[in-house]
This record gives structure tokens, C-alpha cells and sequence, in this order.
């Protein structure tokens, strides 16, 4: 896992976070569902996009030429 | 030499030791006559032109690309004398030359591997959709490893990317594509997509992804593989069997990574659609509490006619039995010893009346 693809304030990857928001949205269609949740779990998802969206812009790839040659 | 004796076998080995001296390797283009394959092992074939022919031998292992009479190939080869007095050119490369004889090769490897079903649908392995690891192999001195790259870094960020520099066309290229192939399939840290990747050029540029042994070693890779090899309409054996054919290198890097602005379009799209969601759940629960209050006031205004009713039926049985309703109709009560000269009190519906008694008898003896 390369140290770019993890987020700065945890261990979470975009594809987790992904996975997460996707579960959010789910709750919300799930007989799970909850008045009293609802205002906090659809923060917690608009934050949760924010934060997909600022890694997905900041985040850089790490290219890496390896020194082995392969001539023989 | 004039005066020198040599015995056959000396004079084989001299002939042999000046041809190894003089022409170690030639290079030689001819066309194919009488090929044969012996004991599975052995390639036999006639090199020949409209002047001349030479023998050519080879092992099975060397032919990279399947042989035809009529082809028209160039060999690379040692010139030997051999014991029983034939010379051969040994072969250490044969690869097949014009546009003619390159398409019939290609042809007939391609016949063959599909035969094997190399090219079978079930093969293919999906890619994952967001690796986070990939491997890549390239020149990357070449453009087509520039234009991956930018369209990777504009696509994606946070990605591992492990590129192996090897050469991608002439004579070395198909095999040290395979060692490099090896090489990230031995990776401790194992990418999640090898990618293989040139840029266009002329049939005989892309003749090294039509190798034998290169599109068996595609084929074995146990990471999923996505090759991308020339032009949109250049077909080549490797990507015949690799798990995702890309149509250019820039395709590779469209498909090996999502585009994250249109992720991030996404993600803004389902959290507006998430707010609108959470809305008519709002709405659904609220309708839900107002039918459920409803349904309450109904149960209470039946119960509270049920009472009502049943509260009128009791005050009218109650009202029955009231003394002073009986008194309304009529009858009287009488307080006191009901004897002779004894006085009584009599009340009435509107009033009291005192009596004397004159006179008393008993029902059953008048």
C-alpha cells in the first residue's frame, strides 16, 4: 500500500472511504433508518465527501523506475 | 597449408575454428524450403534464393515464431562445417521478414495458441477498480510511457507504481519483457495490474509482442494484465491474451484507473441525491406519525361513544328505580305503624301529609 494512497489522519483509503460512504447512503434506504440518526449520520456522510474529494484532488502518484536491468 | 597433412576430422575442426573466426554470426534473408521438425526437438529447414541454398538447424526451443515453406525469414546463425561433411548454418535467430511472411507467422502462432485456448473468454481476469499498486513495463524512454503517465497523474493520485524500463522492440525486446514479466510476479509487494505498454510503429516494430514465448509468459502471469500495444487497429498476440486489452498505451492508463473528477462528480451527486433521500424519508416518517395520531383520535372518539352510550343506558336505569320519580307517578310513602289510631306521615310527590288511622285490615281477610 503506498503511503499516498492512505489518508493523513488515519489509515483509511479512498476505496474504503468509498465503501463507506456507500454504506451511509444504503442506511438511509435500510429499515435500519432512524429519525433521530438521520441528521447526524447525513453530516457524516457530507463530511466524509468532502474529505473523498480533497484526497482524491491532492493526493500524488508515487512512480518508481526500478534500477533492475532486464537486458539479460 | 600445401605441405601440411590434415586428417578429415582436423580439417573439419580447421574450416570450423576459420569460420568462427571470420564470420562468428552471420545474418542471412532467405526463403523457407522443407521445413521439418524432428523428434519434437529438432528444427530442420532450407534457406534458399534463386541462386543458392544452405542448410539451417535449429532447436524447437529457439523457434520463437512457427516456420512455413515459402516464408520469407533472416537468420542469425553460426556457420559450421559439421562431421559428416554438410555445412549448416546453425540458427540462433529466425524471425520472419516483408509484410507477407510477418502476417503468415503471426497467423499461424495465433492459430496455434488459440487452439490452446490462450484467447478463451474465461481466461480474462477482471481488473480491480482502484488499484492501488500497479506494475508497469515500458521503455520508458519513449513517448508512449510519457503520455501514460500524464493521463495516470491526471486521472488518479495515491497510486504505487513500480515501472520495469525494458526495450520493446528488436531483438531483445520479447525477452526481456518475459524477465521483467518474472520479475513482478515475484514482488513481495505484488501490483494488482501489470501493464505493457508501446507505442505505434510499423509491423515489424511490433513484431516482439507477437513472440511465442512472450504471449505464454502474458498468458501465465499470475497479475492480471492489461496490454497496450501500438495503434487502435494493430492486433498483437500479447494482447490477444491478456486479461484487458487497451487499444493505446493512453487507453491503458483510461482503463487501469478511474477518472477521479468524474469520481468526485459522483460523490457530489450522491450526497445531493442522499439529501433528497434523507427528505422523503423525513416525509415518509412524518406521514407515517400523522396516520398513527389519526388512528389514536379515532380509537379515543370510538371509546369515548362507546362510554357515552353505555353511561345514558345506566343514568336511565338508575333514574327507574329513583323514589321520587315513582312518587311523580303517583304513589305514596307511608311512614309509621300502620294500626288503628296510630298516626301516620305520608309523602307524596309534592308533599308530607299527616294521618290518623281509623281503620286496618289485612289484604287477605277482606
Amino acid at each position: 500500500m503506498s503511503k499516498k494512497d492512505v489518508q493523513e489522519n488515519d489509515n483509511t483509503t479512498i476505496q474504503q472511504e468509498m465503501t463507506q460512504l456507500s454504506e451511509m447512503i444504503a442506511w438511509f434506504q435500510s429499515d435500519d433508518f432512524s429519525l433521530e440518526a438521520a441528521v447526524d449520520t447525513y453530516k457524516k456522510a457530507e463530511a466524509l465527501a468532502g474529505k473523498i474529494e480533497k484526497d482524491l484532488s491532492e493526493l500524488k502518484n508515487e512512480i518508481t523506475v526500478i534500477k533492475q536491468r532486464f537486458d539479460a | 597449408m600445401e605441405n601440411i597433412q590434415l586428417s578429415v576430422s582436423d580439417f573439419v575442426a580447421l574450416v570450423n575454428q576459420s569460420l568462427e573466426y571470420a564470420y562468428p554470426v552471420v545474418t542471412v534473408v532467405g526463403e523457407v524450403a522443407e521445413f521439418k521438425v524432428s523428434q519434437g526437438k529438432w528444427v530442420s529447414f532450407k534457406l534458399k534464393d534463386a541462386g543458392a541454398v544452405v542448410n539451417c538447424f535449429m532447436s524447437v526451443y529457439q523457434l520463437r515464431i512457427p516456420l512455413e515453406d515459402g516464408m520469407k525469414v533472416m537468420v542469425q546463425a553460426n556457420p559450421r562445417l559439421n562431421p559428416k561433411g554438410y555445412f549448416n548454418l546453425n540458427i540462433r535467430v529466425v524471425k520472419p521478414v516483408g509484410e507477407g511472411s510477418i502476417k503468415k507467422g503471426f497467423e499461424l502462432l495465433k492459430e496455434k495458441l488459440e487452439k490452446e485456448g490462450l484467447f478463451a473468454p474465461e481466461r480474462k481476469r477482471l481488473l480491480p477498480r482502484t488499484p492501488a499498486h500497479i506494475g508497469v513495463i515500458t521503455s520508458t524512454e519513449s513517448a508512449a510511457y510519457a503520455d501514460f503517465c500524464t493521463i495516470l497523474n491526471q486521472r488518479w493520485g495515491g497510486l504505487k507504481v513500480t515501472v520495469a524500463h525494458t526495450q520493446v522492440q528488436g531483438d531483445p525486446a520479447a525477452d526481456q519483457m518475459i524477465r521483467a514479466i518474472n520479475y513482478m510476479n515475484e514482488l513481495e509487494d505484488l501490483p494488482e495490474v501489470l501493464v505493457i505498454i508501446r507505442g505505434g510503429g510499423a509491423a515489424e516494430d511490433l513484431m516482439a509482442f507477437n513472440d511465442e514465448l512472450l504471449a505464454r509468459a502474458v498468458a501465465a502471469s499470475r497479475i492480471p494484465t492489461l496490454v497496450g500495444v501500438g495503434h487502435e487497429i494493430d492486433h498483437t498476440l500479447a494482447d490477444m491474451v491478456a486479461d484487458v486489452r487497451a487499444a493505446t498505451p493512453t487507453d491503458a492508463a483510461k482503463i487501469v484507473v478511474p477518472d477521479k473528477q468524474e469520481m468526485i462528480r459522483d460523490v457530489r451527486q450522491r450526497v445531493v441525491h442522499l439529501g433528497a433521500t434523507m427528505m422523503q424519508r423525513v416525509d415518509e416518517a412524518v406521514a407515517r406519525n400523522r396516520e398513527a395520531l389519526r388512528h389514536a383520535y379515532r380509537s379515543i372518539e370510538h371509546e369515548l361513544e362507546r362510554t357515552t352510550s353505555q353511561l345514558g343506558a345506566l343514568k336511565l336505569a338508575i333514574e327507574q328505580v329513583n323514589p321520587a320519580a315513582v312518587l311523580r307517578q303517583g304513589y305514596a310513602i307511608l311512614r309509621g305503624k300502620t294500626e288503628v289510631g296510630e298516626r301516620i306521615q305520608i309523602e307524596t310527590s309534592t308533599k308530607y301529609i299527616e294521618a290518623e288511622i281509623t281503620s286496618a285490615k289485612d289484604k287477605g281477610a277482606a
